[in-house]
């Protein structure tokens, strides 16, 4: 991690329409950092993470993406499986080549470059032998493969994960974290997780933000995820 | 074989039909194929019905006099109302099914029922009789002349070649949204893009061979194709070729048995449905008694 800010939101409320959800959210995460984003049901983990996108514009305040090389920043997002219809026919490897769309301009076929990367991609996420068979039919943690390497072949600068783990089983929830771990480790990947799993971000991030009653708390693994603060802010959800 | 011979002589007299036919079963299902995965299936029966609203909408300001009767520029003018009427209502109608609130099916309904209803009423009221609409939604494929193959090849080349040029776009947009958001897409602009296609091909295919025939070659290629497809490409390949395949099956058992045109080539298209889909079942069930034969030993 280094001290360079790469996202920072100032007074930022987040919800939808007239429903704030968040408010005056004050953040600030630094390149290659790798942050839990947890919360209960309803604490907003998705709409701030979806915020952040700039797929749900601001009630208030300001993101500020720090440019990545004198461009503006590339987001890898991974949303949750079940957003995604299984009505298309779509190849896994099609599902991926989906990710290299945003530097290939309208009017252009991607690259014979472009499609090795997409396949370089599914190599990385352990997918490659599913590159042909169609997205629908695949099981959830294969499925959360291919969709990890559609994110990571956008070149992400930083990679947004929506519950990458949610609704599969303790293996794959396993295999996932541990590639993801592995992402982290070899590319100094800036990381942004929510999961609703205490345990999962306990283990892997380094930094979390927890939403709790409208408030969100950032710090370090090691000082928010504690047992004595978990069960102190566990008891107050309680309350 | 006598009769593919007849029908692709130059000569032949009804030579024009088989074009068309052509062109809207290989066309149509290219577009359809984005109603069906977009779960729009419902627009694609009320679209049809949308557009022969405004075709006979048209004819009735002529018969009234509101505008000049110009029998050169009918064609032209019956294409103007026909988008008229259909490019609106997609764009009102995808709004709706986008925002989910609502029974929508209840307001595709109500859109197809009242287009249907509204057809017949300014068809009763014009004075220059029924102008050979009532062919039209009868999916009578009979009087097409030259220049309505012409304009019609022009119009579904150039949404074939856009279709070709912007089908990542399209498919980006369509399949995952918000990925596109963070792909920095122009998502309003390609969905308006998409529209306007599905439009025009719908507008264009109701002026030549009628509602019922137009939806038949929307939907039903598709929906054969979506057995079969292991991906997009071969989606849409086999969606149209079924389209063209059966457009010109259709052609031939109408002009041998002296059936009318659209409604051979939509029961047509049924009847290879129900087959694909037998067909489909059959080879699922042969491969999981075998994966279970295969298990026991």
């Amino acid at each position: 991690m280094t001290d360079e800010a790469v996202l920072t939101l100032e007074h930022v409320a987040v919800g939808y329409g007239r429903r704030v959800i968040l408010s005056d959210v004050n953040l600030l995460l630094r390149r290659g950092s790798f942050t839990g984003l947890l919360g209960a049901n309803g604490s907003g983990k998705s709409t701030i993470l979806k915020t952040i996108l700039g797929i749900i514009p601001p009630l208030n305040g300001r993101i500020v993406l720090t440019p990545a090389g004198g461009r503006p920043p590339v987001l890898g997002y991974m949303p949750q499986r079940e957003s995604l219809d299984p009505i298309y026919p779509l190849s896994s490897f099609e599902v991926v080549l989906m990710g290299v769309c945003g530097r290939v301009k309208p009017g252009l076929r991607i690259s014979g470059t472009e499609k090795d990367w997409a396949h370089q991609c599914l190599r990385e996420t352990g997918a490659d032998q599913l590159s042909r068979k169609l997205f629908s039919e695949l099981s959830g943690g294969q499925k959360q493969r291919v969709l990890m390497a559609r994110a990571l072949a956008t070149r992400p600068d930083i990679l947004l994960l929506d519950e990458p783990t949610a609704g599969i089983d303790a293996l794959a929830t396993k295999a996932i974290m541990e590639l993801l771990g592995k992402i982290y480790a070899e590319q100094r990947q800036t990381i942004i997780m929510v999961s609703h799993d205490l345990t999962t971000v306990r283990e892997h991030a380094k930094g979390v933000i927890w939403l709790h009653e409208g408030k969100v708390l950032h710090g370090a693994v090691s000082e928010l995820l504690t047992l004595d603060k978990i069960q102190e802010l566990l008891d107050l959800e309680l309350r | 074989m006598d009769t593919l011979r007849e029908i692709f002589d130059p000569h032949f007299l009804l030579r024009n039909s088989v074009y068309i036919s052509l062109l809207v079963g290989l066309v149509c299902p290219l577009v359809g194929v984005y109603l069906v995965l977009r779960r729009l299936i419902f627009m694609g029966v009320a679209l049809p019905q949308i557009s022969s609203c405004g075709i006979a909408f048209t004819f009735a300001l002529q018969g009234w006099g509101v505008i000049p009767h110009v029998h050169q520029s009918e064609h032209g003018l019956a294409f103007f109302g026909s988008s008229l009427f259909t490019l609106p209502t997609i764009v009102l109608l995808s709004l709706l099914v986008r925002r989910g609130r609502g029974s929508v099916e209840g307001r595709l309904g109500t859109v197809y029922v009242l287009a249907g209803a509204w057809s017949i009423l300014l068809l009763a009221t014009n004075p220059l009789g029924e102008h050979g609409l009532l062919d039209l939604l009868k999916g009578e494929i009979i009087a097409i002349s030259d220049a309505d193959v012409g304009w019609t090849a022009a119009t579904f080349c150039a949404v074939i070649l856009l279709l070709f040029l912007f089908g990542k776009e399209f498919l980006l947009i369509s399949f995952d949204r918000e990925m596109a958001v963070t792909l920095k897409k122009n998502v309003l602009f390609w969905d308006a893009l998409l529209f306007l296609l599905i439009g025009v091909t719908v507008s264009m295919t109701v002026l030549s061979v009628g509602p019922l025939v137009a939806f038949g070659f929307l939907l039903i290629p598709s929906l054969i194709a979506h057995l079969f497809a292991g991906n997009m490409r071969q989606f849409a390949l086999i969606a149209s070729v079924i389209g063209g395949l059966t457009a010109l099956g259709g052609f031939c058992i109408a002009y041998h048995w002296d059936f009318p045109v659209g409604p051979t080539d939509v029961a047509l298209l049924g009847v290879v449905y129900g087959l694909a889909f037998l067909g489909q079942k059959s080879v699922g069930l042969l491969k999981s008694r075998r994966s279970q034969a295969e298990g026991g030993r």
